[in-house]
Formats: C-alpha cells, structure tokens, sequence
C-alpha cells in the first residue's frame, strides 16, 4: 500500500473539512475490507485515509415512524443479529447473514458497502426491494435518496465530491406484505451471488391479488436493478404460473449482465427468470399468511 | 508514522507503525507474534484470523490502526507452558491439520465459536467455520475435533 | 476478449475517413486521453485516462496503423499500454469499416483486446463495459469536432 495521511476525525463535520482539505486525494474508510483490499493491490492510492470509526451517531439501528433507520457504521453482523431487524425486517437481517463470511461481518459497515457500489453486493437488492431510502449529509446540508437512484455505475454511487452516507432508513412492510430475498450462488456460500433477487409484495386486504409489488435484481448489470415492467404485471394480478412467468420474463428483460467467473450473461439472464418466479412466490406465500393473520 | 496502543494476549503495546500497516504485519513484525499466517491477502481463507474485542476478523486486510485502544487475541494466547487448549488438544487428538498453514486461523476461529456458542451443532459449525479454508484436510477432520472440544470442555 | 462496436457520425465517409486517419486530432477526441503526438507516419504515442469509480488507470502506450485500405474504407490498428503504477496494461487489435448510412457514415470497430497483469484480474467485464461508454462519449467529442 502506499503511504497515507491517517486522520480519525470525532464528527460529520470535522470529516466533511478533511475532504475539503484534500480534494479527491482522500476516502472514507469504515470497516475497510473494500478498501483496505483495493490498496493493497494498489488500484487506489488515497493521499489521506478519513475513518470514521470515532464519529459519534453513526451506530445506531433504531425504530423511527414505521421504518427503522440503520446507521452507517453499523457492521453487517450487527444488523444480521439486531433484534429489531430480526423482529421486524427478518428478510433484511437475513440478507445481511448471507454476505461473506463473519469476519467480513465484522468490519464491512452497512453505509460503506453502500457507497462500495459493487453491483454484485446482497443488501442492496433487498433494500431496494424493501423501498429503502439512503441519508446523504454534506457540508451544506442533508438529503435522502431513494436507493434504487443511489447507484450510478460500476464502483460508482451517486455522491457528489463531499458527501458521506450517514444512514438508510428502511419502512417496515405495510400489513398483507411479504418479503424474500433469494441469493443464487452457484459456487462457495461466501461468494457474491451469480444472480440475487428480492421481492416484496402487498396483497389487496382479502388477501387474493396484489396491490403493490417491488422486484430487485443483483449481479446482473454494473449496478443493482428495480424491475419496474416486472412489478407493473403484478398490479392487481393473482399469482399463477403464467404470472409468475410473465414476470421473470419482465425482469430479464431489464438485466444487462457481465459475462465473469460466476456465470456467462447468458446463464445470468436465464437464472434472473428462474430466480425471480421463486423469490415472487416465496414473498406471496408470506403475504397471504401476513393477510390471514391480520383477519 | 503513527502510534497505536493496543493490548495484545492481555499484554499492552506502544508501538509506531507506517499508517498502511496492516494489523497481521504489525502482529507479526512489529510485535514477533508469527503464528497468524497470511494465505490469501484479500481476507478470504482465514488464515490470518483474530480476534479483535473477541470478534473474528481478517487481520490481513484490518489496518494495524483499527487495534487502537483495542484487545487483540491471536492464536498465541491459546496454550500456556504447561498444556494446550482444548480446541488445539482436540486438533491433534481427532488430526484435524495436515500441513498446518490454515490451522493456526481454525484454531482460533474454533475457540471464538465455542466461546459463542458452547455445544454447537454440525451445521452451527459449519456456518461458522465456512470462512476458514483448507486444502488438505477435506473438512470433516476439522468438524470432528470441534465437536470433540466442544464435548471436552463440557466434561 | 473481442467485441464489435458501431456508431454513426453525420459526415460523408471521405471526409470521416481522413478524420479518422489523422490520429493526432481525433485521438484528442476519445475521452480521457491526456497526451498524443505523432512518432513517425503511422505510429503515435500518448496517455490515456480512465476512470472506475475510485480506481484511476493512467495507461501510456503507442498506436499503430498498421492498414489503411482507403478505397475499401478499412483500417487496422495495434495498441499497447501498461499503467506503470498498477503493473498491467492492455493490448488491443481493432479494425475498422466505414459504411454508408443513412444519414452519414457508419463505423463499425471491432476489437480484439486482452487486459493484463493487475488491471486484468480484477475487471475485464469491467473494462468491456467502459469501453462502450468511451464509444459512446468519442463519437459525441468527434461529432462536435465536425460540426465546428
């Protein structure tokens, strides 16, 4: 690695002036396992490391209005065995369980994977799949970014210069919801998946066609995907197998994969059909129990 | 330059270190504690497991800064002069290590699991173990001297 | 990997073809490139940057032409670049058709490139994405190039 300017400021905007100080001479780093891996293998050479390990506030996993906000430094073994999440967002916890091995857990933080912007990473198909919305702060203010937008390409969220993620905050499901995340990973259970989907659906209060679907697709372009011609099939439509085949279709259809060593973009392209009839399934057979026991 | 205290094996250190030194170098440089082994360099056989404030990470890929004001347990900590622990007992005893390379990592991420979680199923090690990798042992060696430590420190 | 790459310039293919024959102009048009300048007749060297989210790749290296078929409106041309700092580099073959279209010309590039050392691990899909926004970003810098 080379030989870097180390600081480890103790607030937002005390890391906010280091940036302003060093240009896009500095990163960010928070559990480092991106990073970290990066300079060693020297493909990015910060003059100034920022951590923001000491930063107060960043920690948290708390129930706000209906949803529950996840700090940015919270590491993924945090939120995988929050009782919160596991209460209340078990799809998402389990998401979290499923990336990497725990000692990557251990450090990788929930914001910094996020503006990692690898678009073969777990959590953000789900989050995106949950309606999730990302909380941005800069030097003039805060903003918040539905995350489906937060990712623009390869290696590249939609930050601007000096911003830092501070938090995502994820809405519980309304009543009649169900949520399954499925990670398709041909190969060793620590990998990247060849192809993951999440999908979230809302049942109409009887419990028979739905009201409302979100589809999320992973590892399949340079930056995770909403299936939007997925979820429209969906609108008040009763789950059989030409549905449920019409939108994996659907969502094929949006996906624009790398041909890598987990799987050529054409077994990619096949799978997301495969995978997302399954995950669509699994989110309806748990929405209609949520519609029955709200009855 | 910069200057990290960190309590290593209950022992605590003062040391100034390059800023990119990554935590394995300075436990194996910096302070002589040569039996974390680097496999991979990119954090994923687990060679290099630690234990930073009793979590298991990759020491290849922490920076020896991160151990600030921390509690570092590495594999070291593990026998005293007079007897192994009983997870390494377990190891020789089932031959759970053949080459010897990953062992110091299972051993310790062994120790962390049993700490978690003290009568393990086989799948609860399985789950737990799946980043530790092995190329000789083929797995089922190491499984066994887990469930036999477990079944050890239960006696 | 190879791929083939295609896009339209407004302009009558004699007039796109010396373009694209006077390398030291047009390759001020692909994005990224810092430096270029003529060695001899058919050889040039320069700099390029490209950039992957926080991963910057400076590749310095030459370009050739080794054909330039003018009455069949063909080309081909050799690449070599190494990022000294990173340790890896590219090597790329291309040829080159101009056609007629339907308003202007078409070019068609295909290209046969290998991606080696450091750069190489870690993102050829990477690389083959880039490559089509380079593309995508030369034949807008060369059509403004034309307008003015």
């Amino acid at each position: 690695m080379n030989a870097f300017d180390y600081r480890a400021p103790r607030a937002l905007d005390e890391a906010l002036a280091i940036f302003q100080e060093y240009g896009d001479d500095a990163r960010v780093i928070a559990g480092g396992t991106a990073l970290v891996t990066m300079m060693r293998q020297r493909l990015v050479q910060p003059r100034c490391v920022v951590s923001l390990r000491d930063v107060e506030g960043l920690g948290r996993i708390e129930a706000t209005n209906g949803a529950i906000r996840i700090g940015a430094l919270v590491t993924h073994r945090e939120a995988e065995t929050s009782p919160l999440l596991q209460e209340r967002l078990p799809v998402l916890a389990e998401t979290f369980r499923r990336v990497g091995t725990i000692r990557i857990r251990h450090m990788a933080t929930v914001g910094g994977a996020l503006a990692h912007a690898d678009p073969n990473q777990d959590p953000p198909v789900t989050l995106i799949a949950l309606g999730a919305r990302v909380e941005i702060r800069s030097a003039d203010g805060r903003r918040e970014v539905p995350i489906e937008e937060f990712f623009r390409d390869y290696y590249e969220p939609a930050l601007e210069p000096v911003e830092l993620v501070t938090a995502v905050t994820v809405p519980l499901l309304p009543p009649a919801s169900g949520a399954s995340f499925v990670k398709f990973l041909p190969r060793t259970a620590d990998d990247y998946a060849t192809v993951a989907v999440a999908v979230s659906v809302t049942l109409e209060a009887e419990g028979e066609r739905c009201r409302e679907a979100r589809v999320a697709l992973g590892s399949v372009a340079t930056t995770p995907l909403r299936g939007r011609a997925a979820e429209a099939l969906l609108s008040g439509a009763r789950l059989d197998e030409d549905v449920a085949k019409a939108v994996g279709d659907a969502a094929r259809r949006v996906t624009d994969p790398l041909d890598d060593h987990r799987g050529s973009a054409a077994y990619k392209r096949e799978m997301t059909a495969v995978m997302v009839g399954r995950a669509l399934t699994q989110a309806w057979v748990a929405a209609r129990a949520s519609a029955r026991g709200a009855r | 330059m910069i200057r990290i205290r960190l309590a290593v094996n209950g022992q605590p250190h003062d040391v100034e270190v390059p800023t990119y030194r990554t935590l394995l170098d300075c436990l194996r440089y910096d302070l002589g504690l040569t039996g974390s082994k680097e496999g991979c360099g990119v954090g994923v056989c687990g060679a290099c497991t630690v234990l930073l404030d009793g979590k298991m990470i990759s020491s290849c890929i922490a920076l020896a800064v991160f151990a600030d004001g921390r509690e570092v347990t590495t594999v070291e900590s593990l026998a005293d002069d007079e007897r192994l622990h009983p997870v390494q007992q377990a190891f020789m005893d089932a031959g759970g290590f053949q080459c010897g390379i990953c062992t110091p990592g299972q051993v310790v991420a062994a120790k962390a699991l049993l700490d978690a979680i003290p009568n393990p199923s086989d799948t609860e090690i399985r789950e737990w173990m799946l980043g530790n990798l092995c190329r000789c042992t083929g797995y089922y060696k190491i499984v066994e001297s887990i469930r036999a430590a477990a079944q050890q420190s239960r006696a | 990997m190879t791929f083939t790459q295609e896009c339209v310039i407004p302009v009558e293919r004699a007039r796109l073809w010396d373009l694209l024959m006077d390398v030291s102009t047009v390759g001020r048009c692909v994005p990224g490139v810092e430096t270029i300048e003529a060695v001899n007749g058919s050889a040039y060297k320069g700099g390029l940057k490209i950039q992957i989210g926080p991963i910057r790749l400076s590749l310095e290296g030459t370009i050739t032409v080794e054909e330039a078929d003018r009455e069949a409106w063909r080309a081909r041309m050799r690449a070599e670049a190494t990022d000294r700092r990173l340790g890896g580099g590219i090597r790329a073959r291309m040829s080159l058709a101009l056609s007629p279209a339907e308003v202007g010309t078409r070019v068609q590039i295909d290209t046969d490139l290998a991606v080696l050392g450091k750069i190489g691990e870690f993102g050829q899909p990477v690389i083959r994405k880039k490559a089509d926004a380079l593309l995508e970003e030369f034949a807008r810098n060369l059509r403004s190039t034309l307008a003015s």
